[in-house]
């Protein structure tokens, strides 16, 4: 009885216009007021509590990084990259933006600012070449979706606050299917492409597909420092969002200078002599290559008794003193004789940018771009915490009303096994992910799902990626299909116009959809090779 | 005591924005954005730096979990009453938008007042009571009762020389930490109540955002349009 006003209050404010997070609180208030003895004291507890679990702190973390990462350079390096390596395919270039999508997706967790990022670039290209407006509007709402599956991913942080499953091995799980979407999205186009007739890219050859992935790497190198320093057991997730998040604030604002004070200053300006060019990109590499020796080694041998601090270093600078060199060698004339000429005609481009950067060191926190970054990552951090904070009340009320444990008593009564039961869940999923923000849809639906899954021995982690997928369709199916709004706001179709052209790569995730929650190894293969099962206590 | 003193602060606080922001509503924004911008620096520096000392120097501070948690806690509370203002809360809006003019009008006086009703419920849970609930305490209660207790945190401690200065216990007090939980949902009903007005004299539209990304399509409308 409980139960049936509490679902139907929240769904009548929600229809009526009610926020989200009020709709999700005023109901649990009002149930806890009207039908229980709690004391409204410890429900403004839990509002403060929630606010405090140590799991969610990784979003504004995570938002953050990828506020930081969200700038055009970034996406036009990644595009630059994407384009070198499977541009020349047929319809290579609505393929290379799904696979810009799925890089974009690794330094993002959000799939809307995928859509702006890469879309605003990636489509008008496409129409440059002769694709249609709707296919590559179709391509970029589609591969957009993938923000939220590719690690790090916030949806997948929600599910593990949810559900005590750990983030790191969501994170891993979310690699497989990632991958494997994107490829059969590439394949779907890859396919229409001949049946259309679409244009190749020209082959660029190898050094362009180098030099992109050299001004890519700074920022995939994020993915890599969250993955591996989880998987390291260096640190927890959340502390992996914040060294991502300074991480991404460094890349932005000193490397790629896309934003803040240095703002398109080139590290090598055009005055500066070969010699000079040479020399300081020899020290260039010899030094980038001992910061990620020093990274990847640390993650890989932290818990190693014999391998010490001073092993590494020095290993360290004998192999970047060795690229240094070889380098210089390969590029320079004048043989072993005039290296060192060469390294010391870098030292001025050196002393300049770190001048530089020491004169804006400052600045570079207070400046009005980087204060418009923070602003904007604290809009959304607020907006998704308030909608997972009163999702959690709402959670909360659910528990203690043993609501979820009568679900499943029904449901197993009814006799569902695993197989009739995920098709249950997708059903579910997929009508509320019309309606609702994924984090408080998975919030809501978790904790009645969960113990019944677990019951019928579905794993954990699976059932997490299923969930996950469920929402990226919810993202590109009307009436409220996050990325259609968004496509559809940047490229001026209507809504309609902007369902039709996503409509046949929707299918190719709906088949997506069946194999991910058939085939459990997809996502459970990674995770447990590398860091274990998941164990349930419950 | 306590109870005067809690009712004081929000009232100020409340007092305070209300009348900054007849004044100059520029001032409130970028003041609301900033203390925002510094929550979210400071949780991320000291967390950083956490990781930082930890295998850089195998030292650390005790209390910087706790610090953080808090912190982020902050940043939530006393951001809920800017979304409200900004217009950040999603909400569902197909729904009304079908609605005729008059009705959809209603419905979002609705929205707001609940958005009031829900801060208010939460501060002082008892004028429920009105309706038949048998319900007490809230926000109000609670603050008071640790104000009165006086109990600390678990990790947070006073400077040494605070302590000393000022013959401090060496805990800091729960309610500092707990003091966003009763202001924050007052600016809430406040903002609440504003939106309520806004929305009767035809100022604002709709206290909900449509979807989560119209600031960022706002940002790139039409700009692949022929």
């Amino acid at each position: 009885m409980t139960a049936a006003i509490l679902f139907v209050l929240v769904l009548v404010l929600l229809f009526l216009g009610v926020p989200v997070a009020v709709a999700l609180g005023l109901s649990s208030i009002l149930i806890i007021a009207f039908f229980s003895a709690d004391s409204m004291s410890s429900v403004a507890l839990q509002l403060f509590t929630a606010s405090q679990n140590y799991t969610l702190l990784a979003i504004p973390y995570f938002v953050l990084a990828s506020a930081f990462m969200s700038t055009g350079g970034v996406a036009n390096r990644i595009i630059r990259f994407a384009i070198a390596a499977v541009g020349s395919f047929r319809g290579g270039l609505a393929m290379a933006s799904v696979l810009a999508c799925m890089l974009f997706a690794a330094l993002s967790g959000s799939s809307p600012a995928t859509v702006v990022a890469i879309g605003t670039i990636a489509i008008a290209g496409m129409r440059q070449v002769g694709y249609s407006k709707e296919f590559a509007s179709g391509v970029i709402a589609n591969a957009g979706t993938l923000g939220i599956l590719i690690p790090p991913s916030i949806v997948m942080v929600v599910y593990s606050a949810a559900t005590d499953v750990s983030v790191g091995r969501m994170f891993l799980a979310g690699v497989i299917p990632g991958i494997v979407a994107g490829l059969m999205l590439m394949i779907a186009i890859y396919v229409m492409a001949r049946y259309k007739n679409l244009p190749a890219e020209p082959w660029k050859g190898v050094h362009e597909l180098i030099e992109g992935g050299k001004q890519a790497g700074w920022g995939m190198f994020l993915i890599i420092i969250i993955l591996g320093g989880i998987y390291g057991g260096v640190f927890t997730p959340t502390e992996a969002a914040a060294v991502a998040a300074v991480y991404a604030f460094f890349v932005a604002i000193f490397i790629y200078r896309d934003m803040g004070p240095m703002k398109d200053i080139p590290w090598v300006s055009e005055t500066d002599s070969d010699r000079r060019r040479v020399g300081f990109s020899a020290t260039v590499y010899g030094l980038a290559f001992f910061f990620v020796w020093m990274i990847l080694s640390f993650f890989a041998t932290a818990d190693s008794e014999t391998v010490t601090l001073s092993h590494r270093f020095w290993v360290g600078v004998v192999l970047s003193v060795a690229i240094t060199i070889a380098y210089a060698l390969w590029r320079g004339t004048g043989g072993v004789a005039a290296i060192p000429s060469y390294l010391t005609a870098g030292f001025p481009v050196w002393g300049r940018n770190l001048g530089l950067m020491g004169r804006n060191f400052l600045r570079a926190f207070f400046n009005e771009e980087t204060r418009k970054v923070m602003v904007d990552a604290s809009r959304t951090t607020i907006m998704l915490m308030f909608i997972i904070v009163n999702a959690l009340l709402f959670a909360h009320v659910l528990t203690g009303e043993r609501i979820p444990q009568s679900i499943a008593e029904t449901m197993i009564g009814i006799g569902f096994n695993w197989f009739t039961f995920l098709i249950a869940v997708n059903v579910l999923l997929l009508i509320g992910g019309q309606f609702m923000e994924p984090s408080g849809l998975l919030l809501i639906v978790a904790p009645v799902v969960f113990p019944i899954a677990m019951e019928l021995g579905v794993d954990p982690v699976h059932l997490g990626i299923i969930m996950v997928v469920n929402m990226e369709i919810g993202m590109i199916t009307p009436p409220i299909g996050l990325n259609l709004f968004v496509t559809s706001g940047i490229t001026g179709m209507s809504l309609m116009q902007v369902v039709k052209a996503a409509l046949p790569f929707v299918a190719v995730l709906f088949v997506f959809l069946i194999l991910v929650t058939y085939l459990p190894a997809l996502s459970t293969t990674l995770p447990y090779a590398l860091m274990g099962p998941e164990i349930v206590t419950r | 005591m306590g109870e005067f003193l809690i009712y004081g602060i929000m009232a100020l606080v409340v007092v305070i924005f209300f009348l900054v922001e007849r004044a100059n509503p520029e001032a409130i924004a970028r003041f609301e954005e900033n203390v925002l911008a510094v929550l979210l620096a400071l949780i991320t520096i000291v967390s950083f730096s956490q990781v930082i000392a930890r295998y850089g120097f195998n030292s650390g501070w005790g209390g910087a979990l706790e610090f953080t948690r808090i912190l982020f806690a902050w940043m939530i509370l006393f951001g809920m009453s800017y979304g409200a203002r900004a217009g950040l809360h999603l909400g569902v809006d197909a729904v009304i938008r079908l609605f005729p003019a008059r009705l959809f009008r209603l419905a979002a006086l609705f929205g707001a007042f609940c958005v009031f009703a829900y801060a208010i419920t939460l501060l002082w849970a008892s004028w429920l009571n009105l309706f038949g609930a048998d319900t007490k305490g809230g926000a109000i209660f609670y603050w008071n009762r640790m104000f009165q207790i006086g109990i600390g945190l678990d990790d947070l401690r006073y400077p040494e020389w605070m302590q000393e200065t000022f013959g401090l216990q060496d805990r800091i007090q729960r309610w500092i930490a707990y003091l966003i939980l009763p202001v924050g949902l007052a600016l809430l009903a406040f903002r609440g109540l504003q939106a309520f007005i806004q929305i009767w004299t035809g100022e604002r539209d709709l206290i909900i955002a449509g979807h989560e990304a119209e600031d960022l399509v706002a940002e790139n409308r039409n700009v692949l349009k022929d």
